[in-house]
């Protein structure tokens, strides 16, 4: 693939990539937090002065957290449209990654490569910190 | 709850403005707007800053990857950099003392305010280091009359040292590190300073989005907070950068620093009076 078309799909399908997620983020964001305003009003200024004495819910297993969504519950719903707005780095580097191993341009495969390794590992290190 | 909510939402929004027409970034006024107005703990403002960071990175960087600004080779070549700085420096975060955290936000006030100050022309050159040239960094960005200008990069281990302290002080701090970022892209690497605001803009959203990755699998990130808080940043610097074609910054450039400035002071005091 040229270099210029490459460069092309980068302008062209990175800012979709963006736009899309974020949109997506802050649809799933506003309809939690409007879920939390008509079910669980207490329970937000509740978690809002705990919060502000520095006691936080602490690490959050994955499939609970889906079966709360799925039960509805609002602070679930919050909690999955913070993740999905960090898939927003995840997912440009992950696509330019497969770009560069497409174009076989094996110097940015390796650097973008380090770069999805770095955001994992933070998940890790995150998990067992 | 409504009076909670709308308070937390005119904060974010507030800073997201504030950050897009200073080109500071949101992180650097909502993590103060949190500690000092809204009496948070200072890790929970910075976990809260990283999430809405990667928002207001994406948001920005849409139309600057579009019309060609962002040198998107010198991002990923320099994420490296910033991605392993974001990583050690969250984790910090969870286990440096809360005095050194607002002593060394103190410092990124400063330095940003310096930034402000001393900000200067293009210096482009036409002839690049090999490391530069092997990695095919050069650019074009046009100039007032439309012209595509070539410019060319240097010194990319410099500037990528300088990334990873950008990185720590993102993960620590819960901040862009813009400041830091365009410096080190604008003065030691030479590329042109819409280019490294540009750049600097895109690569936040993997350097906070490292921190913030931390931050989320270590349970660090208050949800009831942070979620108003992206959502408000966000629309701050939407609203922020559709004014900005429409105002002088110039003459606004005064009012930044001294803000900047009145925050280094108060998050210094309050670290110095906490010893």
């Amino acid at each position: 693939m040229p270099k210029q078309e490459e460069d092309r799909i980068l302008r062209v399908w990175t800012p979709i990539l963006l736009r899309s997620i974020l949109i997506a983020a802050m649809v799933v964001l506003g309809a939690g937090l409007v879920m939390t305003y008509t079910f669980a009003p207490d329970y937000y200024v509740e978690r809002y002065q705990a919060v502000q004495q520095g006691h936080l819910i602490g690490k959050e297993k994955f499939d609970l957290l889906f079966d709360r969504v799925r039960q509805g519950n609002p602070h679930a719903v919050l909690t999955i449209g913070l993740f999905v707005l960090t898939l927003v780095p995840l997912a440009r580097v992950a696509f330019c990654f497969i770009l560069f191993i497409r174009e076989r341009d094996y110097t940015y495969v390796a650097l973008t490569a380090y770069v999805l390794a770095g955001l994992i590992v933070g998940v890790l290190v995150g998990s067992v910190g | 709850m409504l009076e909670i909510l709308i308070d937390l939402l005119a904060l974010a929004v507030g800073a997201g403005f504030i950050g897009a027409i200073s080109g500071l970034g949101g992180g650097v006024f909502i993590v103060p707007a949190l500690v000092i107005v809204a009496h948070m703990p200072m890790k929970v403002a910075v976990g809260a800053s990283l999430i809405s960071v990667v928002a207001t990175s994406a948001g920005a960087s849409v139309a600057f990857v579009r019309d060609g600004w962002t040198n998107l080779k010198v991002a990923m070549v320099l994420e490296c950099a910033t991605v392993t700085g974001a990583v050690v420096g969250a984790y910090l975060a969870g286990v440096v003392p809360t005095v050194v955290l607002e002593l060394l936000f103190a410092a990124m006030m400063l330095q940003s305010a310096y930034f402000t100050v001393t900000k200067r022309g293009d210096d482009i050159l036409t002839k690049g280091d090999p490391l530069a040239e092997h990695l095919e960094l050069a650019g074009e960005v046009p100039d007032l009359g439309g012209n595509l200008v070539h410019y060319e990069v240097v010194k990319v281990p410099q500037g990528g040292a300088l990334m990873v302290v950008a990185g720590l002080m993102s993960g620590l701090l819960g901040i862009g590190s813009g400041a830091l970022k365009v410096m080190a892209m604008d003065y030691i690497m030479h590329l042109p300073l819409k280019v490294s605001s540009a750049t600097s803009n895109f690569m936040i959203g993997v350097t906070a989005g490292a921190g913030a990755l931390v931050f989320l699998a270590r349970g660090d990130v208050a949800t009831t907070i942070a979620a108003p808080v992206a959502i408000g940043v966000t629309a701050g610097a939407l609203a922020g950068s559709r004014v900005l074609p429409h105002i002088k910054v110039e003459s606004l450039r005064t009012v930044f620093v001294v803000i900047l400035l009145l925050i280094a002071a108060e998050m210094g005091w309050r670290a110095l009076s906490g010893i």
